[in-house]
């Protein structure tokens, strides 16, 4: 709260300082409410996506800030919503009704995102989500909610288009599906969507198994899937469960064509310590990897990692991506009027620049504001000489420069 | 239903219900003794994980050797706990027999435990390295038979044998015994009460340091690794009958079979359901347990 203050005194100074010299330099600045989980639970992710909002913003602002606003620079003003929705809902009205901010960002808990942004729908401010999966914050027909990242039921659908792509491109017919899951929201929930993907892509299935994630010993459930013989076994684990199930299904030879997680605990920094060589060859979904061949992809995150000291995660690209979808929108609308950055915003078609170090190959939004062309990246385990790693192989025009997918996972 | 198959599933049950059964064992003698819930178990089971798997990472020892150094570490670990943080409440709560606020205590050095695991090792999971027995199976056909829990079970059978000849034959056995059926009486015949209740909290701990050797080759170390566990034990040691040594062992195997055998003809997610109705029926049925005596004094 102490840190909010001073921030808070900052900016108003700032404000001051701008407010006497604008008569001189008939430059104004284009105030940004951000909305972050700066403490509690999430208080890691909410930090990164401050420090890449920070980052992009710098950038902007030293390349000249806004040309057709008279160079016009952005400001950042930040609030900490502490995962807490009613914080999330004070902070935007105070925003928009206080310091008069052009645009809302934020909140990465869908839970607050879903509240907080129905604020800014009602003032008529847009409102940017750089990350929130819950498919619904972009389903209930309003007209200033923006989302960058992919919704929750797109991940499902990735795997499955991965899934057809992959037995395309090696000529691998597959067949049957496994379908392995923690019995909590996610995990049932992502199942469900397998469930009509399967229907439709002519998949048959021949197991259907959750699992507490609590569970002491899975050899029942890795015995249950030895008897299924699987081509693809789809995960959706938590850490704890997911090293014990690929150690146990290591010992016990169990080896589908594909074994494809869900991010989560297969994409938990210790499930590769916790594993070793039981991990080579599972395939994952995950939002963004520092590998993915795109130009600037290594630039931009080296730049990152020199400033604050580890590499950018799927949370801090899409919030420095939605900076320069903001920047570029104001561009175009050559106004901060709200109606008009509206416009502009659901015109946008980024392909170029810094922005697109997304995975995928645009940014454009549909008539809902969802970002039509997010998609969640695939990845590898593999050991290329440096140990064990996570290489980016789907969609192929990501896949890390000079290497081939092991696929199907080789049989032992 | 294939007959291989089947045999697998009891197999494995049998083997990890037997190493549910020797984390319960620490459990059920310590509330023999005592009388005390020891809510603190998964965290000792916890640090002798975290004992077994530095022992071997930094002298190279083979995982079972390790049980030289992680036993007598933990059993004084426990003795002294004991010592210094149970005795002064049951003091305090002289006239009480089962003085509440020791449960309080275990709770405390449960939390304290794994945070401070959780300060020290990090969050992070690890695996035992070098490990010669990692991905050991043998195989029969379609059955594979883990080596690690394998001798897991060797180890959990021999544990309980041997602490059922310790407390049968021995002198400080027998006062153990006595201790537990009657602690003043026991104090009359020249029993030192505090010291056997020291002595069975250092046993249970070492047993929960045994079961930490046990698991360490085939299952990762974390800070939050005993919580799982420890509730599996309430559910063993209620199930066999509080205070039973053969009560734990034939318990927890039967916990092992359903987990294993259960998932053949339902999902995975109701044999824990079943696991927690039986404890509710064990409790409602017959509450002394399997093996537990009728009458508790």
């Amino acid at each position: 709260m102490k840190s909010f203050k001073l921030t808070l005194g900052a900016v108003l100074l700032c404000f001051m300082t701008l407010g006497l010299s604008s008569f001189a330099l008939a430059v104004d600045s284009i105030k940004i409410g951000n909305i972050l989980p700066l403490s509690g639970p999430s208080a890691a992710v909410g930090q990164q996506g401050k420090q890449a909002r920070e980052m992009a913003v710098e950038e902007i602002n030293n390349a000249g800030g806004i040309k057709s606003l008279g160079g016009a620079k952005l400001e950042m003003l930040y609030a900490d919503s502490k995962s807490d929705p009613n914080v999330g809902v004070t902070e935007a009205e105070r925003f928009i009704n206080t310091e008069k901010v052009k645009v809302l960002t934020g909140c990465w808990n869908s839970g607050v995102t879903y509240p907080t942004s129905a604020v800014a729908e009602r003032y008529g401010i847009p409102f940017i989500v750089p990350v929130s999966v819950r498919d619904t914050i972009t389903e209930r027909g309003f007209k200033n909610v923006f989302r960058i990242a992919a919704k929750d039921s797109w991940w499902a659908r990735d795997q499955f288009a991965f899934l057809k792509d992959m037995s395309k491109e090696f000529g691998t017919e597959l067949k049957t599906v496994a379908m392995v899951y923690e019995n909590g929201d996610w995990g049932t929930g992502l199942a469900a969507q397998w469930k009509k993907l399967i229907e439709n892509s002519g998949y048959k299935i021949v197991l259907d198994e959750p699992y507490p994630s609590s569970a002491t010993d899975l050899t029942p459930v890795v015995n249950k899937i030895r008897r299924a013989r699987p081509d693809i076994l789809l995960l959706t684990s938590n850490a704890a469960d997911a090293i014990l199930l690929t150690n146990t299904m290591a010992n016990y030879k169990v080896r589908p064509k594909v074994i494809l997680g869900t991010g989560g605990g297969h994409a938990d920094p210790t499930f590769l310590s916790g594993t070793g060589d039981n991990a080579q060859y599972i395939f994952d979904i995950v939002e963004w990897e520092t590998d993915i061949n795109k130009p600037g992809v290594k630039e931009i995150n080296e730049k990152y990692k020199a400033k604050y000291g580890n590499n950018l995660t799927g949370e801090a690209v899409d919030a420095y991506v939605s900076v320069y979808v903001l920047a570029d929108a104001l561009e175009r609308a050559g106004s901060t009027d709200a109606d008009k950055v509206r416009s502009a915003l659901a015109k946008t078609n980024l392909k170029t620049g810094p922005a697109a170090i997304v995975s995928y190959d645009a940014i454009e939004f549909d008539e809902t504001g969802q970002n039509k062309f997010a998609s969640p990246v695939i990845v590898q385990v593999n050991n290329l000489g440096k140990g064990l790693e996570r290489i980016t192989i789907w969609p192929k025009s990501a896949r890390r420069a000079g290497y081939t997918p092991v696929f199907p996972i080789p049989k032992k | 239903m294939d007959f291989a198959f089947l045999l697998q599933d009891i197999i494995s049950g049998i083997l990890m219900g037997s190493i549910y059964g020797l984390i319960a064992l620490g459990l059920t003698l310590v509330f023999g003794v005592l009388k005390v819930i020891n809510f603190a178990h998964g965290s000792f089971l916890m640090v002798g994980m975290y004992a077994s798997y530095w022992a071997v990472s930094l002298t190279g020892l083979h995982p079972y050797v390790a049980l030289c150094i992680v036993v007598p570490v933990m059993f004084y670990f426990g003795y002294f706990l004991q010592n210094f943080l149970i005795k002064p409440i049951f003091v305090a709560e002289k006239d009480v027999r089962e003085p509440t606020t020791v449960i309080i205590v275990t709770t405390g050095v449960w939390y304290m435990l794994d945070n401070m695991a959780l300060l020290i090792f990090g969050p992070g999971y690890r695996a035992l390295t070098p490990n010669p027995l990692k991905g050991q199976m043998l195989e029969f056909g379609d059955i594979f038979i883990s080596v690690p829990k394998l001798y897991g079970f060797l180890i959990a059978i021999a544990t309980a044998l041997l602490l059922y000849l310790f407390l049968q034959k021995t002198r400080t056995g027998r006062a153990i015994r006595a201790t537990s059926l009657d602690r003043d009486a026991a104090s009359l015949m020249g029993i030192n009460q505090w010291k056997i209740f020291n002595i069975a909290f250092g046993i249970g701990t070492a047993i929960a340091g045994i079961s930490g050797v046990v698991l360490t080759p085939f299952y990762n170390v974390y800070p939050t690794v005993g919580v799982p566990f420890d509730v599996k034990s309430f559910v063993i040691v209620v199930l066999g009958g509080l205070g039973s040594i053969p009560g734990a062992i034939i318990g927890g195997i039967i916990i092992g079979l359903i987990e294993s055998v259960g998932p053949v003809y339902m999902t995975s997610t109701w044999t824990e359901a079943i696991v927690y109705m039986l404890f509710l029926l064990v409790l409602f049925v017959k509450p002394s347990g399997l093996f537990g005596q009728k009458y508790d004094w």
